[in-house]
């Protein structure tokens, strides 16, 4: 099967809006015909579900969280980006699509990324009309920060918490559409299964997490808003529950998976202090707006930060990286934490972080204004470590926090199975081998509010005259009863090794060889031990209780038996790419002073994956092309 | 350091639920509290024990899942923190924790320590958003918020919906909760042509979900995570009074 | 706007009518002192020009007391008041009654730090005050009032406040009475939308005055005509 990107014709700033033109849509009166199932209810599954329930379809909504409110988009802090040049620092539609580009590595689809910022300057309009308290000047106006890998302010921010207060429009907009009676919403309910009907996506199993029952429902299209699956690291920035099951259960179904192992490493995380902590917590990307990183000259300085010298302190981003010092990219930010780290200049009691000082700023802009600007960041640290982060500079570390790599889709969103679509991180279109920093609620925000409901019309529109789908078919058959045995499988085995303890070992071998850095040799190991640990968890994992109610250690197992797999493509898939590019470091691909070093002519690609079934993957490639940008070597120094 | 740790166990809604007392051993100070429980399930679990079902997600004190009355109080001791940002630092070898759910006849337990909430998505559903669908929005500096007006109206949007403050109040009412949306929406120039109906259809939909009346104690701000003022309960009440004196030409 | 529910059919609403109950109750209580602050100024104040040359507190205090019952405006307001009582412990019983059922199972461990006793325990407190307010009209309202067996209210009030236990209730009463006032003005004030924090800052602490000088001077009649 080839793959067609379908991308519109004509020039690439008209690209979306000739699609537009082009497209089917659906005639009012036949929308209510019409049922589409929605997975997942954060920005992009929630801004899809109320989006596309505005337009009058059949909409039900899925998610694992008891509320729409708890997806993790919540947690992203930084802010939105968009094109809207309200600052007059020269930002506009194009720079954007090129800073993203660039940000990328030249691995993205020029064409999306267009129309992300194309649309980038309605979802703040339409953010705003949904009462979300944006950041303000004095006069009223809205206010912009900047953000790693720019050089403009182009990112809107509600304090900390921009991803809270986009979320929680999005769900208002969702709870909206509940009361019309459009919307049907169905919490605690986990997915199983994708089922296909002659070849289109037609429904889906869900699980009952309340009652533990297995449920059918059927749709004339299924849209994923799932996420990524970062925690398949065990410790990242992600929830605890998000997870990769929705999009890895699509892939084995017969959509193919693309870029997986492009996994962002956020620099300022929070660093791991015990054997059991659960999560790392993410401090927002901001603060390098004004914060600055360091470590000391000398290897294990024991004097307290605040009593070395600035002659002794090595500034290393802003050393390595004068143009963009300590606003370079995230990956170009974590390497060198890593490599400052290795080197044996790390901080703290384990010697795994890097401090990040406040202390100039607070001299030039006073207290006052790093607390409105960062307020909650501050305190969400003094909460976790204790420790005030006015007086003495944030300890810092990098962590798994975004899968660039996701469902490959088209341009209208849709995944290679007819009929089901990806929106947000769960897909693979936008970032390219990295993402900037308020990129992805931007993503996840214009997919399912924006880009969506214009282009799964086209599909739909030549569904009308379906009918209502039966779940009463073979294939949902098949399909239940596979989700079953495994449920089943996965509760007699018994054994004595909890799902956490493997998980754990599965994020070491995945934060080892499979991050930040890799290499031939470690990626073989890491690909042997994920086989190895696979076998063990479906010999030796305990889980208790049984499959009629409420049960974590269940729900926590599913996930990670897919985890054990998405690890493995992603190992291949980090294999295949002998090229250093973005987030995806191949430590025998790089410059002396160790730079990365990428390979145009042969992986100016996007891979994606089909499976084939047992430990077998087939490579489809989408070539990429660059027409309106030139394709430079990333600099920022 | 070790701990005894009395857990609610509650089979589902139905069921009579009972503390029963666990021991867990080597636990350091850094963990969290949640990473403490997760001790205590990997310890179950191993011996083939139904683990303890509790909430939680994001695990950094924004996503409102987790919940917990540790010890009499919602979130743990510690004021305006979430049950994920309790540290065992504040906790000494040989403590006893009572861990319990948060209690309230909305709030039915499904199991163990997770109950229901969706009572809450109820009063947002009755009118906690602006009626504005995608594709209608005017430019967004066409309407000019004044720089304070937007931060008090993000001091009550802030809202996690964790419903500490329905646990922890005396008449279970969730007018913290409730007023926090309203204000939120209230103050900002957008939210303003629903305000009325808003409150009236939120606040009929609060008693239709059994939960109490608020009598001013004060308890659901001193334990809120998000630190949502009091007066947000005062400001809804204007806005309530308001709404029954206008009539709608 | 046909789905208002009625004024006082939701939790707010019916907050509203204690909150306006209370307030009229609290404002009646400063004329009710003013009157009784009578039975305790000093004889050497006396004659006191400005009441038309008054010779003692018992002359005056009874012509006091006449005027109250025979001057029909205040007859008018006594109703208010009565209703008032009487709205305000109806109210109050419906709210705790529905309050009773929002909550769930009892808690193994309660930690109350987070609140003051006063204000969870405003029922209790407000049942104190009840009875106390129907020892007080039975001794005072129904004797000279209603049934009209004592004529001269001073020497009744006198006589009445020289036995100790009767100074005890009272005390008692008054105590109860400012908690049930240092929690219910503010919280009336709350409940009827005061939000500005400025406004809010200012009702707090008037409210908190309020009650403490009401307590205080309240306390002390029973006890100086107890000792005079």
């Amino acid at each position: 099967m080839a793959l067609n990107a379908k991308i519109p014709e004509g020039l690439l700033k008209d690209k979306w809006q000739n699609y537009l033109n082009k497209t089917n849509i659906v005639n009012p009166a036949n929308r209510k015909k019409l049922d589409i199932i929605v997975v997942g209810a954060g920005l992009s599954g929630g801004g899809a579900a109320a989006s596309l329930a505005e337009l009058g379809y059949n909409v039900k909504v899925f998610f694992f969280q008891d509320s729409g409110r708890r997806s993790h988009s919540v947690a992203a802090q930084g802010g939105v980006n968009a094109a809207k040049n309200y600052k007059n620092d020269g930002d506009n539609v194009y720079r954007m699509f090129y800073d993203t580009i660039k940000g990328g590595d030249y691995r993205s689809r020029e064409a999306n990324v267009y129309r992300m910022a194309q649309v980038s300057v309605d979802l703040i309009d339409h953010m705003t009309a949904q009462g979300v308290p944006f950041g303000r000047e004095y006069g009223g106006y809205l206010s912009n920060r900047s953000f790693g890998g720019v050089l403009v302010s182009r990112t809107f921010y509600a304090r900390g918490q921009t991803g809270q207060q986009l979320l929680l429009a999005t769900y208002q907009a969702m709870m909206k559409e509940i009361k019309r009676g459009t919307l049907t919403q169905y919490s605690r309910h986990e997915i199983q299964d994708i089922v296909v009907v002659d070849g289109k996506a037609r429904g889906v199993i869900v699980r009952n997490l309340v009652t533990g029952e297995i449920e059918r429902h059927s749709a004339h299209a299924v849209v994923l808003g799932t996420g990524g699956f970062g925690k398949i690291f065990y410790l990242s920035t992600l929830a605890m529950n998000s997870n990769g099951s929705a999009t890895w259960r699509a892939h084995k179904k017969g959509a193919f998976f693309a870029n997986p192992s492009w996994t962002q490493i956020h620099p300022t995380a929070l660093p791991q202090a015990g054997e059991h902590q659960s999560k790392l917590t993410l401090m927002s990307e901001s603060l390098r707006n004004d914060g600055r990183i360091w470590v000391p000259k000398k290897k294990d300085d024991p004097r307290p930060p605040g009593e070395i010298p600035a002659e002794d302190r090595d500034y290393y981003l802003e050393r390595r990286y004068p143009a963009f010092g300590n606003l370079v990219p995230r990956d170009v930010a974590s390497r060198a934490a890593k490599e400052r780290m290795d080197a044996g200049y790390g901080v703290g009691p384990l010697k795994n972080a890097v401090y990040l000082d406040f202390k100039t700023a607070i001299e030039k802009l006073g207290v006052d204004t790093i607390r409105e600007r960062y307020g909650n960041l501050f305190t969400m640290y003094k909460k976790i470590t204790g420790i005030d982060a006015y007086k003495e500079p944030m300890k810092i570390s990098p962590a798994a926090h975004f899968s660039m790599g996701g469902l490959w889709v088209d341009y209208e969103l849709q995944t290679t199975i007819p009929g089901l679509y990806a929106v947000g991180e769960a897909n693979f279109a936008d970032h390219g081998a990295n993402r900037l920093g308020a990129n992805s609620l931007l993503q996840a925000s214009v997919d399912g509010n924006f880009i969506l409901p214009n282009t799964i019309s086209n599909y739909l529109s030549n569904e009308i005259r379906t009918g209502k789908i039966p779940t009463d078919t073979p294939e949902f058959d098949e399909a239940e009863k596979a989700v079953k045995e495994q449920l089943q499988k996965i509760l007699s085995i018994k054994g004595t090794m909890p799902v956490d303890q493997i998980h754990r070992r599965l994020g070491k071998i995945m934060f080892k060889e499979v991050a930040m850095s890799r290499n031939e040799k470690g990626l073989k190991w890491a690909i042997e031990e994920i086989r190895k640990l696979r076998k063990e968890f479906w010999t030796n994992v305990a889980v208790p209780g049984d499959d009629k109610g409420m049960n974590s250690e269940l729900e926590k197992a599913g996930r990670l038996a897919d985890y054990l797999e998405i690890s493995e493509l992603m190992a291949v898939d980090a294999l295949d790419r002998k090229e250093s590019c973005g987030a995806h470091f191949r430590e025998e691909y790089q410059t002396e002073d160790g730079e990365a070093v990428r390979d145009d002519k042969n992986y100016m690609y996007s891979a994606a994956w089909e499976w084939l079934g047992g430990e077998k993957w087939k490579l489809h490639k989408e070539q990429l092309e660059f027409k309106e940008i030139e394709v430079k070597t990333r600099s920022y120094k | 350091m070790n701990l005894t740790l009395k857990i609610w166990r509650q089979e589902g809604p139905e069921a009579k639920g009972k503390m029963v007392t666990y021991k867990v051993s080597d636990i350091s100070k850094d963990m969290s509290f949640l990473e403490m429980l997760d001790v205590l399930n990997e310890d179950l679990a191993t011996k083939g024990e139904r683990t303890v079902e509790f909430d939680h997600d994001c695990r950094e004190g924004i996503c409102g899942q987790c919940s917990l009355v540790i010890n009499g109080q919602a979130h743990g001791h510690e004021s305006h923190y979430t049950t994920c940002q309790t540290h065992m630092r504040s906790y000494k070898d040989g403590d006893v924790i009572f861990i319990e759910p948060f209690r309230a006849k909305s709030f039915p337990v499904i199991r163990d320590l997770k109950v229901d909430r969706s009572s809450m998505d109820k009063i947002i559903q009755a009118g906690g958003y602006i009626s504005s669908f995608t594709g209608m929005a005017p430019e967004a500096n066409s309407i000019p918020i004044h720089h304070e007006v937007a931060e008090s109206a993000f001091d009550s949007a802030a809202c996690i919906g964790c419903g500490a403050c329905v646990a922890t109040c005396k008449n279970s009412s969730a007018a913290l909760f409730l007023s926090a949306k309203i204000s939120h929406l209230a103050k900002l120039p957008q939210g303003k042509v629903e305000r009325m109906e808003r409150v009236v259809w939120m606040v009929n939909a609060h008693d239709d979900e059994g939960f109490g009346s608020c009598t001013n104690t004060g308890a659901c701000a001193m334990v809120c995570p998000q630190e949502v003022d009091l007066l947000d309960i005062t400001r809804m009440n204007y806005e309530y009074n308001r709404a029954l004196a206008t009539v709608r030409s | 706007m046909a789905y208002k529910k009625g004024l006082f059919k939701t939790s707010v609403g019916r907050k509203n009518l204690m909150a306006v109950t209370g307030l009229f109750i609290a404002f009646f209580l400063i004329i009710h002192l003013v009157g009784n602050l009578i039975l305790i100024i000093p004889d050497s104040w006396f004659p006191i020009e400005f009441w038309g040359g008054v010779e003692s507190a018992h002359d005056m205090y009874n012509a006091y007391s006449h005027f109250l019952v025979h001057f029909w405006p205040i007859t008018l307001v006594a109703w208010i008041l009565y209703i008032s009582i009487i709205t305000h412990v109806i109210d109050a019983l419906l709210i705790t009654l529905n309050n009773n059922k929002a909550k769930g199972d009892k808690y193994q461990v309660t930690d109350n730090s987070t609140s003051t006793w006063y204000s969870r325990n405003m029922g209790v407190l407000g049942t104190v005050i009840g009875l106390f307010i129907f020892i007080h009209m039975a001794q005072f309202w129904l004797k000279y009032k209603v049934l009209g067996t004592e004529h001269d209210l001073y020497e009744l009030v006198v006589t009445t406040f020289k036995q100790w236990w009767v100074v005890l209730i009272y005390e008692i009463g008054i105590i109860a009475l400012g908690f049930h006032l240092a929690h219910g003005v503010e919280s009336a004030h709350r409940s009827l939308g005061a939000y500005p924090k400025g406004l809010m800052r200012v009702i707090k602490y008037i409210a908190l005055c309020f009650s403490i000088v009401m307590a205080v001077l309240y306390a002390i009649i029973p006890i100086i005509i107890y000792f005079k």
